[in-house]
This record gives C-alpha cells, sequence and structure tokens, in this order.
C-alpha cells in the first residue's frame, strides 16, 4: 500500500515525516522543563579523590587508585585558570584522569579555585614559583620522589612550561595539552583580538580588577557564534528525548558555564607578554625575578595538540617541541577541538592510552 | 603593518568587502534551495540543508569577526565599558570617602603596600638562604666566592621554604 501511495503522490515521504517529526518534536518539548532539574544533578568529577594540600584557594587533590602505584613518578596536572578542572575527570569513559590512575599513576590535580578581589595582585610568578613549586614539592616530599612528570592543559601548559624552565631539575616529564606557546599566529581570534592597538590590557585590569567570567565566557563563545548559539542547541532539541545525549550535553553545558574569574595581574602578564609581545618564544619572558628561558627544558617532552582548536591553534602550540633542548620529544596532533582533545571519543580511545604509554616508558 | 587593513583601508573598500561576504553567504544557501527534490529523505534533507546554512553563516561571521569594522566596533565598546566601570569605580569610593567608609581603593593600597613588604621579605630571606649555603661551603671546605655575573640573574630556588599550604589529612 505505501508503495502505491508513494508511487502515485511523490510528496508521500514528506507527509509522513511531517507526522512522525511532529510527534518527535513534541515529545522533545516535553523534556525541556525536567532540565534544569537534571543539570543540578551533574556530578562533577568521578573518579574517587582526598583533598591533601591547601594554599590559600588552591587546592591539590590527589587521586588514591584501588592499588598502589606502579611508578615511581608521580604525575601533577595543572589546570588552566580560566575554567574548573572537573573536565579532567567529567564523566565514566571521558575521564582523563582515570585513564592515569587506573594505569597506576600517583596521580594529583590542581584546582586553582576561583579568585576574589583580594588576588588581583597575583602573578604568574605567585602561581609558577609560589603555588606550582610548593605543590611539586608536596608531592615530592610525600610521594618520596626526587621528580615528578607535569601534565600542563592550555594556560596550565604554558604555566607548566614556565615551571620547568626555571625548575628542570625538579621535572621528570612534561607532558602539555593544547597549551599556548608561539602567540605570533594570525589563525586564532583571540590573537587578533588582543592586539595592543584594539585591546588596553592596563586599563581594562585598572578598571576591573580581575578579569570577569563574564567576559571570557563571551569571547569563548564569540569565537563560533554560529555554532555555539544556534547550531548547538538546535542539535541538542533533536536529541533532546534520548537520556545518554542528554546527559552528555548537560554535563558538558555545566563546566561550560563553570567559568571563573582570572587574577587581573595574571590576566595582564598572560595578554601583554604573550598575546601582544610574544615573549616565550623570544626566551624574553619576565617572571618574577627570573627570565624564561625555554632551553633550559631538556626533560622528555610530549605535546599534544587539536588540529580543530579555535581558542589555542596548532600553529600556537607546534613550535614548542624546537624551542626546547629536549632530545625525547614528541607531538601528536589529532583531529578535534580544545574540549575534545580531552574528552572526545578519539582522545579518548586512542591519544590517552597512547599517553599513558608514553609516561609508564618514562616514569 | 596588516593585510587586512592593508586591503581594506578606504570605507568603500571596507563596506564592498562587508557586502561580498554576505552576497557569498546568500548565494551558498540559495543554492542549496536548488539541490531539493521530493524523493530525499524529508529529515535528511532538512538537516542537510540546515548544515549548510550553518556552514555558510559560520564561514561569514568569522571573516566578519576578522574584519576592521567589527575590531574597531570592538574597541570602541570596550572603551566605553572601561570608561563606564572607571566612572562607577571613582563614584563609588567618592560616596564611600564622604561616609567616612572604607573603599576598595584603600584596600588596595594597604594590600599593595603588603605585597611589597613581603616581597622584600622573600628577597632578603633568599640572600641570608644564599649567604648560609656560602658559609655551609666554607664550612665543609670546598665554599667557591659568588660569581658576580650569576647575581645579575637569580636562580631559582631549588628547595624553597615549608610549605606555605596546609595539609588537611596530616591536621586530622
Amino acid at each position: 500500500m505505501n508503495t502505491s501511495i508513494s508511487t502515485a503522490n511523490p510528496w508521500a515521504k514528506w507527509q509522513e515525516s511531517l507526522v512522525t517529526e511532529s510527534f518527535a518534536y513534541a515529545r522533545r518539548l516535553a523534556q525541556l522543563p525536567s532540565l534544569l532539574q537534571r543539570a543540578q544533578l551533574v556530578k562533577k568529577g568521578v573518579t574517587p579523590s582526598t583533598l591533601v594540600y591547601e594554599e590559600d584557594r588552591l587546592k591539590l587533590l590527589h587521586y588514591p587508585g584501588k592499588e598502589p602505584p606502579r611508578y615511581a613518578t608521580p604525575l601533577v596536572i595543572v589546570f588552566a585558570l580560566v575554567n574548573r578542572p572537573y573536565i579532567l575527570d567529567l564523566k565514566v569513559g571521558r575521564s582523563v584522569v582515570s585513564h592515569f590512575v587506573e594505569r597506576g599513576f600517583d596521580t594529583y590535580l590542581i584546582d586553582w579555585g576561583s579568585p576574589t578581589y583580594a588576588d588581583r595582585h597575583l602573578t604568574i610568578d605567585d602561581h609558577v614559583n609560589g603555588y606550582i613549586s610548593n605543590v611539586v614539592d608536596f608531592v615530592r616530599e610525600r610521594a618520596g620522589a626526587a621528580q615528578v612528570s607535569l601534565l600542563g592543559y592550555c594556560m596550565g601548559g604554558t604555566m607548566s612550561s614556565i615551571f620547568t624552565a626555571l625548575h628542570q631539575e625538579r621535572v621528570k616529564n612534561l607532558i602539555l595539552l593544547a597549551t599556548g606557546i608561539d602567540f605570533s599566529t594570525r589563525e586564532g581570534l583571540l590573537n587578533l583580538w588582543a592586539r595592543p592597538e584594539y585591546f588596553d590590557v592596563d586599563k581594562f585590569v585598572e578598571a576591573f580588577g580581575n578579569c570577569p567570567a563574564e567576559f571570557l565566557q563571551m569571547s569563548f563563545l564569540m569565537l563560533k557564534p554560529v555554532q555555539n548559539l544556534l547550531e548547538k542547541p538546535l542539535n541538542f532539541f533533536e536529541k533532546a528525548d534520548d537520556p545518554d545525549a542528554v546527559n552528555d550535553f548537560l554535563t558538558l553545558e555545566t563546566w561550560l558555564n563553570d567559568n571563573i574569574p582570572v587574577a587581573g595581574e595574571v590576566y595582564r602578564e598572560f595578554v601583554k607578554y604573550l598575546y601582544q609581545q610574544n615573549l616565550l618564544v623570544q626566551n624574553k619572558m619576565p617572571v618574577g625575578k627570573h627570565t624564561v628561558d625555554l632551553r633550559k627544558i631538556t626533560c622528555p617532552v610530549l605535546n599534544i595538540m587539536a588540529k580543530g582548536d579555535d581558542l589555542v591553534p596548532c600553529a600556537q602550540s607546534m613550535p614548542f617541541n624546537d624551542l626546547v633542548s629536549s632530545t625525547d620529544r614528541k607531538s601528536i596532533a589529532i583531529p578535534a577541538g580544545h574540549i575534545g582533545l580531552a574528552i572526545g571519543g578519539k582522545a579518548q580511545r586512542d591519544v590517552w592510552p597512547h599517553t599513558c604509554d608514553w609516561l609508564a616508558a618514562r616514569s | 603593518m596588516n593585510e587586512e587593513h592593508d586591503s581594506t583601508n578606504h570605507p568603500t573598500e571596507q563596506w564592498m568587502a562587508f557586502q561580498r561576504v554576505w552576497g557569498e553567504t546568500f548565494n551558498k544557501m540559495m543554492q542549496l534551495g536548488f539541490t531539493f527534490s521530493p524523493d530525499c529523505a524529508p529529515p535528511d534533507f532538512m538537516r542537510q540543508m540546515r548544515s549548510g546554512i550553518f556552514q555558510a553563516l559560520g564561514h561569514s561571521w568569522e571573516q566578519f569577526l576578522r574584519s576592521p569594522e567589527f575590531m574597531e566596533g570592538m574597541k570602541q565598546s570596550m572603551d566605553s565599558a572601561i570608561a563606564f566601570r572607571k566612572m562607577t569605580n571613582d563614584l563609588f569610593s567618592k560616596v564611600r570617602h564622604e561616609t567616612h567608609a572604607v573603599a576598595r581603593d584603600d584596600i588596595d593600597a594597604v594590600m599593595l603596600t603588603v605585597r611589597h613588604m613581603e616581597t622584600r621579605v622573600l628577597d632578603r630571606l633568599d640572600e641570608l638562604a644564599a649567604r648560609l649555603d656560602d658559609v655551609a661551603g666554607h664550612l665543609n671546605g670546598n665554599g667557591s666566592h659568588p660569581d658576580p655575573a650569576a647575581q645579575d640573574e637569580p636562580t631559582p630556588k631549588t628547595q624553597p621554604p615549608k610549605n606555605r599550604g596546609k595539609n588537611p589529612t596530616s591536621r586530622s
């Protein structure tokens, strides 16, 4: 009967689809009111952890694992200052942390906390030679190890590189994830928007104190406005009756909207020294009383990048391996975005098991 | 200084470039409509069309967000936001001072003083630690005079003082 209708009426498929889609739309609409409630149930971090160290707003989480560590060198994960770190432990099957813990690494994660107005004068020096340095010493003492491995994500990667350049003797391995190093590239919109003729960072910090979370959020949204403001909500609506898809969406959106401000001085230094003057690749970046020389990095380096990263384009991370003195250095670039690099299917399937192998051979 | 500026300095050229971007977008969107036939699976066709439209729009927006017009507009709105913020900051400071209350500027001044004092104390501790190392070296018989050149570029501390933070597990 269907065949006869379809031959007689070329629009039969469309009529049938109109009915089916109308019911589907009604079903999806019915799901929407419960979303807010379900969003509040989203868990932030899934791997069991204990708080082992606190300093000001910083918290150091330790992931004990089910068995004692198999490797002598502990791993410290340094997250960025602009978001919460639980993206690295988002949910079961999408957790970077769990890869390392399950492989037997003694894993620690730095949660920077949210800076208040009182923290506006904190500099990169305070973060690198203060907080990270203290955390690394605490972990070395706790684990009885002479050195640690560092994994830095985004801004945390830049700070890890700076720390390693200044304190190479305390770092055994360095893993960078979507890390901005060479800011001369024009690929990224942030590099264009931060140019000194368009953005006076001194006046901005003077007026606002810390860089507001809303400003950062808006800047990130504007990198891909059509995708973020139109395509994403529509794609989500089409899957609103699929509980797994809704859960994935809510988990990620909860993190994306969980922005925190950046301490004013850190923001000023990042924009001025990196985005505007690109001093790190020239080995001229001042950090407190020191000048960062990337050539002092001699440990094994693994540089992981995302080809579709609109926040930190590959061209911004790629030069790192040529700027250091390490002989054991490797780059990996996968087709993913800035966040997909951590939680995407390909990253979870290929990149993180491979990274664990790389680290295991050097720990 | 940069290609975007050099190629689109004249306002007419800028307007033409802007028009061209959006003209191309609508052209691409129209072309999608002509690929339609009743035999296409309806939801797939709609998705394909929507994806094409978003792709074209995304591309146009990307170009627009890189254009001097947008950058200039962004600069102006940032300047306005900063000026407004400074104005409100000044106003609130004045109100607080008039009522003999403490303003944010005062707290800032105190914080900066504390930071300067902290820096001076830490610098002094660094010097003392270096001198102690030197003395210890002399006592062990392998002391060396500090290299004046090395003092220009202070080396980072390899053994910083005891952790400043708290260890919740050891407290409990």
